[in-house]
């Protein structure tokens, strides 16, 4: 069965004809080619998938696309303009080599940009529990976490 | 030298942060259709019928298909070895079942349709009846008389089996002074990257071209082993890697879904698509480790090791033609690792079952090899009443006693292992700690210092293996322009290698880093290569790299000679510009000899050198050979990188609840290109090390159902699980690559399999606990402590 909803994606708002059965991560992904969000489990286990929905991180493998009739999506496409100008946390994982395969990172910096708009100045170990939701499996978390300290640091500088 | 040992962050970084990498599965083509696999419920069953009816009848099916199609249309699956010149069972098994399953979540159908919700609809609808034969549910059951067999054809369950010899164990035990046995269990576990497998493939009828897309570390292998299983020529077949979101060994070819979409991208003439779900890949995306392995140590009174024996039985699982069983053999090609013992024994029993075939998992049975040697050191320590650290010290392989050969035939290139450890021992205050311990336990914290000692042997090869061999490609290709291309048979699943090549491109040719563009992971575009596994990247696509990048510069430097008016040899380039000796302010750009090169070939300057300013050349490792001496002895491994690491933890006794305080390690893997993604990489190796210390488990029961098939049962370590790592590297370099590089990829991933479990024992020393299971789960540590402390009263 087919529905149209309402949403309003990176600022950008818009109708989407979807599926009932469809999850968000799949109209993201299909319907509107914002490849940038990733399925790794479909059980909103591994928080690859994260996006913001009206600006709190959810696990788009787990909210149905209808349920985002209405509402806003920020996706990691909606971070930045373009490649020389990222989002502060994107850029401080490029500077700090806060990723490897990449695969986990998208969701990673959205739950990393929601802790810093929350707690501009985390300690280590709220940044460790604010990407509790974001398995990675390739960098040990290290320079994931650096990397946040270091968004943290020229955020607050940029303020 | 200016960009080899230089921290660089990775290429690829900017892309991916941004989300604007691109995976198999985020790629959509004209007209593609879907793929879902119906799956074997049973783990050992016949198939009787298979009725489609159902699932044909829903809109949007394009095709079902079962195993006796692609039986009568395809070759068996390509094997990933050659078992017969390894002396092992070979197996025939298809991209879709036939007559009969041996594990569950093996392949037996699959729906083609136009989007993905409809294909998995239609596959749940595909009628399969099963008649279900005995299972053989683990090895001890697998090796006693009368028991089912796995593969009927074989006449039992063992796939290998080795016995190496070295000295004369049995007069060593007749001869000693002191003696211990023991067994320990390393459980099934796997990488479980969290890009899922993917693979999609696109038939053009009008060129006869395969286009096929592939979540893969080895596009060429995969090359082959599609044009094998699918009777047609390599020519016609290009495989693109585009990202890959992790591999760790596990997407390793070939699973049956490999070759099956390339059948049916075939047959339908439409681009089909297959993305593995994460059930699917707990399932059936290969799995690794699980060994049980028992051993007899001799000894002196003061630790010395004087004789050993170990007997390794894995559990492989089902036949495949995946390359994880080899994990076994390594396990024992590997044992007794860094340690040197005169009189030893190692026999491997490779034993198969009704579970998921192992595939390729970092480590390969390297980590399970070195978490065996440290138990047995903590044994010998333990009952000798000596220093751990001691014990290590007093039977390490001295370093200038390398090359040596150990009790496979493995030949160790070099290494310090003393160095390693000694210094891991400062970092982490090893002389200090029983203070610290003392001044925690009056806090009522129980705090516990565990030492691992790791040995992953790197740059595998095999004899008359597609997959695992000693050698690499690349293309060296200075353009016009001055910049430069460069492309290898070596990928990246993300690891950053290609960062590395550009590295050492930069230094071998002399130009500026940023004027390197690496290409990699297209089977029309790059040299043939192996792609990524064993760590071998950098150490043949590097070593490649430097060779052809001579062949360019040797070149260069005989233009530049004639454009500075002076001879070859007294050129020199750097950075961009060739410079006479002595008087650099006399130079000419690279970029101008580049364009001398090109376009003024019938000029003074370039006349007498060939046109063109390309090399592709390949290296062959050196410390690797396949000709059989006694005991079908053979060197496979030509790199051996070694690590010690040190742990301490914080346990609570009530709850069986630890937090690693602190995690160092000493790393030696020769010649580091670039510390930062070596460090990375170790990160990475640590994390899964934890994991599968204490984390991650493949649970079946008894009837070899998996029981852990999501994120919510299969539970990866977390950033809560872990501290920040300190990481120091020692460089003992390889006497047998240009550069002394050794490999990085896998290091990391063993030692905290004992680490942790000495680390408990030491944090809790009334209790004399003894673990020789792993997973080290909290419900495992409480159980123990309460054994003890049942024993105590």
């Amino acid at each position: 069965m087919k529905k149209s909803i309402e949403v309003t994606v990176n600022g950008k708002s818009q109708s989407v004809e979807v599926d009932t059965r469809m999850v968000l991560a799949d109209m993201l992904r299909e319907n509107l080619r914002l490849t940038g969000t990733h399925i790794g489990c479909g059980t909103g286990s591994c928080g690859a998938c994260t996006v913001m929905l009206d600006g709190r991180t959810v696990k788009s493998c787990s909210v149905l696309a209808a349920d985002a009739d209405g509402r806003s999506v920020q996706t990691v496409e909606g971070l930045s303009t373009s490649a020389v100008s990222l989002h502060p946390v994107q850029e401080a994982m490029v500077e700090n080599q806060g990723l490897q395969c990449g695969y986990c990172t998208p969701g990673m910096v959205l739950s990393a940009v929601e802790l810093l708009n929350k707690n501009p100045d985390p300690t280590e170990d709220e940044i460790r529990h604010g990407i509790a939701g974001n398995l990675c499996r390739c960098t040990g978390y290290h320079f994931v976490v650096t990397s946040i300290q270091a968004a943290a640091k020229s955020m607050k500088e940029g303020a | 030298m200016k960009h080899i040992g230089r921290a660089q962050t990775s290429l690829t970084n900017r892309q991916l942060a941004a989300g604007k990498g691109v995976f198999v599965s985020d790629i959509q083509r004209h007209d593609m259709t879907h793929m879902a696999v119906v799956r074997s419920p049973h783990a050992s069953a016949r198939i009787v019928s298979i009725d489609s009816a159902a699932a044909e009848a829903i809109p949007g099916v394009v095709k079902v298909v079962t195993g006796q199609e692609i039986k009568a249309n395809m070759n068996p699956i390509f094997e990933a070895y050659d078992t017969e010149a390894m002396g092992a069972k070979g197996v025939v098994s298809y991209a879709l079942c036939p007559e009969r399953v041996r594990y569950v979540g093996e392949a037996v159908a699959a729906v083609v349709a136009e989007d993905k919700y409809t294909a998995r609809k239609a596959a749940d609808l595909v009628a399969v009846e099963y008649e279900t034969t005995p299972i053989v549910s683990n090895t001890k059951a697998a090796l006693e008389p009368g028991s089912p067999l796995v593969e009927p054809d074989w006449g039992d369950n063992i796939l290998i089996t080795r016995d190496f010899v070295k000295g004369d164990p049995d007069k060593a035990f007749a001869d000693a002074e002191m003696t211990s046995s023991d067994e320990v269990y390393q459980h099934r576990y796997t990488g479980a990257a969290l890009e899922p497998r993917a693979y999609m493939a696109e038939y053009d009828p009008y060129t006869e071209q395969l286009t096929y897309w592939a979540s893969t570390q080895n596009p060429h292998p995969v090359r082959v082993f599609l044009a094998e299983t699918l009777g047609i020529e390599e020519s016609s077949i290009r495989v693109i890697q585009p990202h890959v979101g992790g591999g760790f060994g596990l997407k390793t070819p070939t699973f049956q879904e490999e070759p099956l979409v390339a059948y049916l991208a075939r047959s339908l003439e439409r681009p089909v698509k297959f993305v593995s779900e994460r059930t699917e890949d707990l399932l059936v995306g290969g799995h690794a480790r699980e060994m049980r392995l028992s051993y007899d140590v001799a000894f002196t009174k003061d630790g010395r090791i004087t004789g050993f024996r170990a007997k390794v039985v894995a559990d492989v699982g089902a036949p495949s033609a995946l390359c994880g069983w080899g994990m076994s053999f390594v396990c024992a090609y590997s044992i007794p690792g860094c340690y040197k013992i005169e009189n030893a024994n190692v026999k491997l029993f490779s034993v198969v079952t009704n579970k998921c075939p192992w595939n390729a998992y970092r480590g390969y049975g390297k980590e399970t090899a070195s978490y065996l040697m440290d138990r047995v050191l903590d044994d010998v320590a333990a009952k000798t009443g000596r220093d751990r650290a001691e014990v290590r010290l007093k039977n390490f392989i001295p370093p200038d006693e390398f090359p040596y050969t150990q009790v496979s035939g493995a030949n160790l290139d070099s290494g310090n292992y003393p160095g390693t450890l000694k210094r891991v021992l400062e970092m982490i205050d090893y002389e200090g700690f029983p203070a610290r311990q003392e001044e925690a336990r009056r806090e009522g914290r129980y705090i516990g210092l565990g030492i691992g000692q790791e040995l992953t042997p790197e740059g595998c090869s095999m004899p008359r293996s597609t997959l695992l061999g000693g050698y690499d490609g690349a293309t060296v290709r200075v353009n016009p322009s001055g910049q430069v291309t460069v492309l290898t048979g070596i990928t990246s699943p993300g690891n950053g290698n290609e960062t590395a090549i550009a590295q050492i491109a930069a230094d071998s040719l002399g130009v500026p880093f940023d004027q390197i563009k690496v290409i990699q992971g297209d089977t029309d575009i790059c040299p043939y290569g192996l792609g990524n596994y064993s760590s071998r990247s950098v150490i043949m696509g590097g070593s490649a790299v430097q060779i052809a990048a001579k062949d360019i510069r040797d070149k260069m430097l005989k233009v530049a000679a004639k454009m500075l008016e002076v001879s070859a040899d007294e050129v020199e380039v750097e950075e961009g510009q060739f410079s006479a000796k002595g008087a650099p302010a006399r130079y000419v750009l690279f970029k101008d000899v580049a364009s001398t090169v090109y376009r003024d070939c019938h000029g003074v300057a370039a006349l007498e050198v060939e046109p063109g300013l390309e090399s592709t050349r390949y290296f062959q490792h050196g410390n690797v050979y396949h000709q059989p001496e006694t005991q079908g002895r053979f060197s496979a491994y030509p790199s051996w990188p070694n690590q010690s690491m040190a742990m301490i933890i914080e346990i609570d006794p009530e709850t069986g609840h630890f937090d690693i305080l602190k995690y160092c390690a000493v790393h030696d893997s020769g010649t580091v290109v670039n510390p930062l993604l070596a460090e990375a990489n170790l990160h990475g190796g640590f994390l899964q090390g934890v994991g599968g210390a204490a984390h991650e488990h493949l649970v079946y029961d008894d009837d070899c159902q998996l029981l852990t098939t999501t994120f919510m049962d299969y539970t990866c370590p977390t950033a809560m699980e872990v501290p920040f790592f300190e990481v120091e590297h020692q460089e003992t370099l390889s006497p047998f690559t240009p550069l002394g590089t050794k490999g990085v990829g896998e290091s990391g991933v063993a030692g905290a399999l004992s680490g942790l479990c000495s680390a408990i024992e030491n944090a809790l020393p009334h209790l004399d606990l003894r673990f020789t299971d792993l997973p080290l789960s909290p419900n495992a540590v409480w159980n123990a402590i309460h054994e003890a402390e049942e024993k105590r009263t």
